[in-house]
């Protein structure tokens, strides 16, 4: 996929050298920086890659934009576009020629993350990477040829890395980052490293690939200038005042004629430590110690971050079996051991072990600033520490899992069994109550599913109270209310169905 | 006793050792069972025992206005944790009676032994204005713990249990016999800490 390309290319032949073009630059504006090398990858098809990760060319697909009548398409798979269908056609358009289209909306947070995914994969050829959204991904890697072993070598590992994950880009090198932007995003594997070649080398590149607004490319047009080389010969005063400073700025970047500091991606640090067992381990209780020693090491760790954790990952690893992994997620910010180990300890107590332990990994998730409390001089006896909500439920939920802890909450509906839901439970929210004057009381417990009451003895007290709604999702009720007693002397909820069905069921019991 | 003397003991700075095992209470919201109650109320902070015949008929009706009290506005945001509760407490009518649903926190342990756990960690921790708890079998020293909890995190807990315990010993504070009659509820104090044995008919729950 990658050629070799000669390293350097002719610097700028004297027709350029007039408007915008590099030379006449004043010699007083400061150069790209000695040395740097860019390495740019552009994913044309990060929309259909968010979406459809990895469905690879099994069937035609488009991805199409949001919140367009037309329905453009953004990105197609390569089967579709050897069927005819390109980025920017409409999506009758696309239709019309493969009717058995895969279409998918494009969903710009996935395309966000995955981004941001390939930045921190990029961090592994140098500690200078760059996201430029909405789909290219920059490296300084001058520091790093010799390391990789030469460009071409770099290069390839690169393409393999991308490859291997069923992505498609094109990569290209230059001196400055918004030019090695420009190559990648005109499709050409190039290599420039010499910083005086980039006008030579931009003069020979279509217009689309500075990515300007629509807009200003149709200005652009209207004044004959289809291609970068058209674009420097423009005088510098006029087009400045024309398309504004921003576009001149970024011209002068690409040629390196000035600087252009850029927003370095850094990964947020976590905790991720290993420690191996003496022996292997069939019993959790045996792996007490080792757990405390890298508790203690999150501790400092958190410590000297001034940081807490929400998350917290346990692998117990086994040899020749995939590890047993735990995720302790915590209602409340820590970072001490002490509480982690209650946590940990309570989660390990209900795990069984499949496979004797050989090793222990404990990661943290993104550290939190801990905002520390000075624990007041008043505060003590009767008054709640606010913080004890939170570390009951995450004891609680240590022990009986996520799910065995939650709150109820109620929602604005007519059929009973869909006016609460299950929530998170949450001791400091304030909730509206939904408006219920006049309403019939409801019971204060509700029976998971209505049971049927046939045979069934007992008095009717009120009602009917008629609740007849939901006929528009398919989840129609139609029943009639009654609050009745039990032989028992329980006060009960229940209702008929109205005919055709005409049985009784118990619905709720008042408590 | 002289009125100087009486006049004398109502002398703030004096402490009189008589007061010292009077318990904190609660007013139950019912005036007759409040009447029949040591300190006039529920005692807080420790261990109350519901024996009931059949869930349903009227505990959760005869706990509101303590439960509504515990957790009115102005008070800390704590949370009445509802623990093994024999079906899903119902958050509009909880509303309805004048609950923050936000504040119920519903704990269902899968195993027995997990009840009494829950249970004693959610009375011990200090977060819960009031304690719920259906643990059904439970021996007595593992009450005599869930006692200790309430105590030491000054939580009132209420355990509701079948009335085949109630000849049982149990270390509660309070313990209520309820029977349902005539569309109220019948109270029989079985034990209460400084009272005495007694009884509180047609309680009108409803």
């Amino acid at each position: 996929m990658f050629q070799e390309h000669p390293a350097t290319i002719a610097p700028a032949t004297a027709s350029h050298r007039r408007a915008l073009a590099p030379v006449s630059a004043p010699r007083a504006e400061a150069p790209a920086r000695a040395g740097e090398l860019w390495l740019a990858a552009h994913f044309p098809r990060l929309p259909l890659d968010a979406v459809l990760p990895g469905t690879g060319q099994a069937r035609a697909a488009v991805v199409t934009a949001l919140d367009d009548p037309r329905r453009t398409v953004v990105a197609c798979n390569e089967r579709a576009a050897r069927q005819g269908i390109a980025p920017g056609m409409g999506l009758n358009a696309a239709l019309a020629r493969v009717p058995g289209l895969r279409v998918e909306e494009c969903r710009p947070a996935a395309e966000t993350a995955l981004l941001d995914r390939l930045g921190r994969w990029a961090l592994q050829f140098t500690p200078v990477v760059s996201l430029e959204p909405p789909a290219a991904v920059l490296a300084e890697v001058r520091g790093s040829l010799d390391l990789f072993g030469g460009v071409m070598a770099l290069l390839r590992r690169a393409l393999a890395g991308i490859e291997a994950s069923g992505l498609s880009a094109s990569l290209a090198l230059a001196p400055t980052a918004r030019g090695a932007l420009w190559l990648a995003r005109a499709g050409l594997a190039m290599t420039v490293t010499r910083a005086d070649a980039m006008a030579g080398i931009a003069s020979q590149l279509p217009l689309a690939c500075l990515d300007w607004p629509g807009d200003t490319v149709a200005t652009l047009a209207g004044l004959g200038i289809r291609s970068v080389a058209d674009l420097l010969r423009l005088p510098r005063a006029g087009f400045a005042t024309r398309f504004g400073p921003r576009l001149l700025d970024e011209l002068d970047e690409g040629l390196g004629r000035r600087p252009a500091p850029r927003r370095r991606l850094v990964v947020p640090e976590r905790f991720d430590e290993r420690c191996e067992l003496s022996a292997a381990a069939e019993d959790t209780a045996v792996l007490q110690p080792s757990l405390e020693h890298l508790l203690a090491r999150l501790e400092s760790f958190l410590q000297s971050r001034a940081s807490g954790i929400r998350v917290l990952r346990v692998d117990l690893l086994h040899r020749g079996a995939a590890p047993t992994r735990l995720r302790i997620a915590l209602a409340r910010l820590a970072g001490d051991a002490a509480y982690l180990r209650v946590l940990l300890g309570e989660r390990l107590g209900r795990c069984r072990l499949a496979q004797p332990v050989v090793a222990l990994r404990l990661r943290s998730g993104v550290l939190l600033p801990l905002v520390l409390r000075d624990a007041g001089l008043f505060e003590r006896g009767r008054s709640a520490d606010p913080e004890a909500t939170a570390r009951l439920l995450d004891l609680l939920r240590a022990r009986l899992g996520q799910e065995a802890v939650f709150g109820v909450l109620p929602v604005p509906e007519h059929r009973p069994e869909r006016a609460f839901r299950i929530a998170e439970p949450d001791a400091l929210a304030v909730l509206p109550v939904p408006w219920t004057a006049g309403r019939p009381a409801r019971p204060l417990w509700m029976l998971a599913e209505p049971q049927p009451l046939d045979g069934w003895e007992g008095t009717l007290v009120t009602g009917p109270e008629r609740i007849e709604t939901g006929w528009w999702d398919g989840h129609d009720v139609r029943r009639d209310y009654y609050v009745a007693f039990s032989r028992a002397g329980v006060r009960l909820w229940i209702f008929r169905e109205r005919p055709p069905g005409q049985r009784w069921f118990l619905h709720g019991v008042f408590g | 006793m002289s009125d100087a003397l009486a006049e004398l003991l109502r002398h703030p700075a004096l402490w009189r050792g008589a007061d010292a095992g009077a318990p904190e209470t609660l007013p139950t919201g019912f005036r007759a069972l409040d009447a029949r109650l040591p300190g006039g109320g529920w005692p807080l902070f420790t261990l109350v025992e519901l024996l009931v015949p059949a869930a349903g008929i009227g505990e959760i009706r005869l706990l509101l206005p303590a439960l509504r009290s515990l957790t009115a506005a102005g008070t800390e945001p704590r949370w009445v944790a509802w623990l093994a509760p024999p079906h899903l407490p119902y958050a509009p009518a909880l509303a309805d009676a004048g609950l923050d649903p936000a504040r119920m926190l519903v704990i269902r342990p899968r195993a027995g032994v997990d009840r009494l756990w829950a249970m004693e960690q959610a009375l011990r921790s200090g977060a819960c204005a009031a304690v719920l708890g259906w643990t059904g079998e439970a021996r007595d020293p593992m009450l005599r713990r869930l006692k200790l909890a309430a105590e030491e995190g000054r939580t009132p807990g209420f355990l509701l249990r079948p009335s085949a315990h109630r000849n049982e010993h149990s270390p509660a504070a309070l313990r209520l016999a309820l029977t349902a009659r005539d569309y109220g509820l019948d109270v029989e104090i079985l034990k209460s800490r400084g009272g005495i044995p007694a009884r509180v008919e047609r309680l009108p729950v409803h």
